[in-house]
């Protein structure tokens, strides 16, 4: 009998093609869209190798180290810049100024950068001497000790055009904190899965419809055939959450951390957290399908929005001035949670975001349980 | 008795929705349950399947208190809703076998049940489509075979030909009448009286939540002063005939209107003998003449006073 209305339930949901919409297809195309505004996309695709000079002075011909790594980055088809070597500074002047190159690199005792103006290729070309500099003593050394690594691949991090891209048209957000808008999207997500619970709870309330009228009168225990539903609500919403989990992480490359097992029950627990959310609501308000998705959607909003989907500066401004919103504000919990798992290694604030997300399906559950349990009603 | 409702009161705040209503329900037959909308028909129905909390009363089916966890009781029972009450997800076959399911555990079994309700009501050739491809009439013919398909012994049907063509409706008061050759006991509510006299052998009549009269169709009109009603084309009768005629013995009333003369007449057997006698001596010219039994809208009309249907 539960294998029956499991199956059945399955079927049903799964057949909902607007649901599935919502709560599969809306957050990918969202995600998406993030990533192209956020990540530029675009440009990353059509991305022009920059025009850029270096000095060739006496310190540029005797680092065989610097020479090897911007030599490296501009050969290729996925080079970074189209580089040319300047005789003297005079010459790589006129060109800076006639426009020929973006910017000119002079070495010395640092390496130094001059440019005309500010924009996107010149904020690359910082980032790369910025990076250079920084990484230039453990090149020198591991250079000296085991040549062969240097060509193995630890350059290739430091000449990685999309790298370069990526973080620096992430504008001025820093690259961790645009994380924050995919980790709000799926936990907007899983509320959005508020619609599978709100289905159930349609579907086994005989004041609700007709169908469930019938459900009702059939020989089975109304919480035994709820329960299944709900399974069944539960299995697709976390389905649905780990798809996009791998769009986004396989797809878009974005970075989870390293605790897989962790991502994955924030998932499953989010996926409770949005059916028991959504069945609770419905439950509770009776008449007005038009109503219930009303709520569910602007609170699955309005909480997206206070956890930073939107706008990141949100979610430190609850945190910094209503703290208390923030934790009873589900959206923010769970996004908190992902937050919280990539950036810190103490799972102390994972933990506490995870205990509140259970003490609230407890009382979505027990809320819906209280009503839903009730078998006789005072009107149809 | 298959189902014993006593003193069954149900208020909907200040409407008393059902006023102290007794049935006593045999097995075999087909009742009826008759009034017109908002008399309390399908309020009845969810009390007496405990679907609804009533205010007063005892309700007993199969002899045993009916209860919302009368397992035993729920499984004899098939329930045709007056919404249409079926999954829009789910194809035809799907939605009869999900309900069939809900009583039917044997897989084997089941499947044997769902094909004969689909044969039943005939949605053979429809079996994959979902719900809002069908018409109207097929989708209510879902409907029923979603609520008979596990073989029930009583099988209520509140109100199954709303929205129906004439002839999909005949097909299912044909199939009603079939399930209780097969041995099912019927409850049909109704407010078209036609369909109620066509298949019900025992008819309560209720109005405002009372039972105003019960009994077989002939008892009912035996209840009531009205005899045959009597229609007569006749164009020119003068006012004086008019009223000697209703001078005559057995004769109640007489209109005459748009050339047609309207007569009801007592429950004497030669009344329309009379009639035409006296249109004869009187030298009244008249057209077709054609009589009728008193229906149930008369009774209706006799005991309320207003129009069964409106
Ligand atoms: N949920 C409710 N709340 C308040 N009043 C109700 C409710 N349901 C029904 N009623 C009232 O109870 C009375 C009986 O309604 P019911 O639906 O039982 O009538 P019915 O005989 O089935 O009519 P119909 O032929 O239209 O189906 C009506 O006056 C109706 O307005
Ligand atoms: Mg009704």
């Amino acid at each position: 009998m539960f294998a029956h209305i499991f199956l059945y339930r399955f079927k049903c949901l799964i057949r909902d093609r607007q649901l599935v919409f919502w709560t599969l297809v809306f957050p990918i195309l969202l995600g998406t869209f993030f990533y192209m505004a956020f990540f530029n996309l675009n440009n990353d695709e059509t991305f022009h190798p920059i025009d850029a000079a270096v000095v060739n002075n006496h310190a540029y011909q005797h680092d065989a180290q610097f020479k090897f790594v911007i030599e490296h980055i501009s050969k290729g088809k996925k080079r970074l810049f189209n580089l040319k070597v300047a005789s003297t500074q005079k010459e790589a002047d006129s060109w800076l100024k006639t426009n020929k190159v973006k910017g000119y690199f002079t070495n010395g005792e640092t390496l130094r950068l001059t440019v005309q103006e500010s924009g996107l290729e010149q904020s690359i070309m910082k980032r790369f001497a910025d990076q250079y500099r920084t990484d230039s003593s453990a090149i020198k050394s591991i250079a000296k000790e085991n040549p062969k690594a240097l060509q193995n691949g630890l350059l290739s991090d430091l000449g990685k055009q999309q790298s370069y891209v990526k973080e620096i048209s992430g504008g001025s957000a820093k690259p961790n904190n645009v994380l924050n808008y995919f980790y709000s999207l799926i936990a907007m997500a899983c509320l959005y899965g508020s619609f599978w619970g709100m289905k159930e709870v349609t579907d086994i309330q005989a004041d609700v419809s007709a169908r469930a009228a019938r459900v009702n009168i059939a020989p089975v225990h109304k919480l035994k055939a709820f329960i299944a539903g709900s399974m069944a609500a539960l299995l697709i919403l976390f389905s649905e959450i780990l798809v996009l989990l791998a769009y986004l992480h396989f797809g878009l490359s974005i970075d989870f951390g390293p605790r897989t097992g962790y991502v994955v029950l924030t998932a499953l627990l989010g996926s409770m957290l949005g059916v028991s959310f959504g069945a609770f609501i419905s439950a509770l308000v009776k008449k007005g399908e038009g109503l219930k998705v009303a709520i569910l959607l602007v609170i699955s909003m309005v909480g997206s929005f206070l956890s930073g989907m939107m706008f990141l500066n949100m979610k430190y401004i609850i945190a910094q001035y209503v703290p208390l919103l923030s934790w009873v504000n589900p959206v923010n919990l769970l996004t908190d949670a992902f937050y919280a798992l990539y950036y810190y290694d103490s799972l102390h604030r994972y933990t506490l975001n995870m205990t509140m997300m259970v003490f609230f399906i407890l009382l979505f559950c027990g809320g819906t349980y209280l009503i839903v349990r009730r078998r006789k009603y005072a009107s149809l | 008795m298959i189902i014993h409702v006593k003193n069954l009161v149900k208020r909907y705040g200040d409407l008393v929705a059902l006023d102290h209503l007794s049935l006593d329900i045999k097995e075999g037959e087909i009742f009826g349950l008759l009034g017109p909308n908002g008399s309390g028909k399908s309020t009845a129905i969810n009390c007496i399947l405990s679907l609804l909390n009533y205010d007063k009363g005892d309700v007993e089916i199969f002899g045993k208190k009916m209860t919302p966890d009368a397992y035993d009781l729920k499984r004899d029972i098939g329930i045709v809703m007056q919404n249409v009450a079926v999954f829009d997800e789910l194809t035809v076959y799907e939605n009869i076998d999900y309900f069939c399911g809900l009583y039917v555990r044997d897989r084997a079994e089941r499947k044997r049940l769902v094909e004969e309700a689909v044969a039943f009501v005939e949605l053979d050739q429809f079996r994959k489509f979902y719900p809002k491809k069908l018409s109207g009439g097929l989708l209510r013919r879902l409907n029923i075979a979603c609520g008979i398909a596990h073989k029930p012994k009583l099988i209520i049907l509140d109100e199954p030909t709303v929205a129906v063509d004439p002839q999909s409706r005949n097909k299912i008061l044909e199939g009603i009448e079939r399930l209780n050759a097969q041995g099912a006991t019927i409850v049909y509510t109704s407010h078209y009286m036609e369909e109620v006299e066509q298949i019900c052998s025992r008819i309560v009549i209720m109005d405002k939540g009372r039972i105003i009269a019960s009994g077989t169709q002939e008892e009912l009109k035996a209840m009531i002063t009205l005899g045959e009603k009597i229609t007569v084309e006749a164009f020119s009768i003068e006012e004086e005939q008019l009223h000697q005629l209703r001078e005559l013995t057995g004769i109640v009333s007489v209109d005459h209107m748009d050339n047609r003369l309207v007569i009801k007449s007592d429950k004497g057997n030669n009344n329309l003998e009379t009639v035409l006698e006296f249109l004869k001596s009187h030298q009244i010219g008249f057209g077709r003449i054609y009589s009728e039994m008193p229906t149930l809208n008369d009774v209706f009309l006799e005991i309320t006073g207003k129009q069964l249907r409106d």
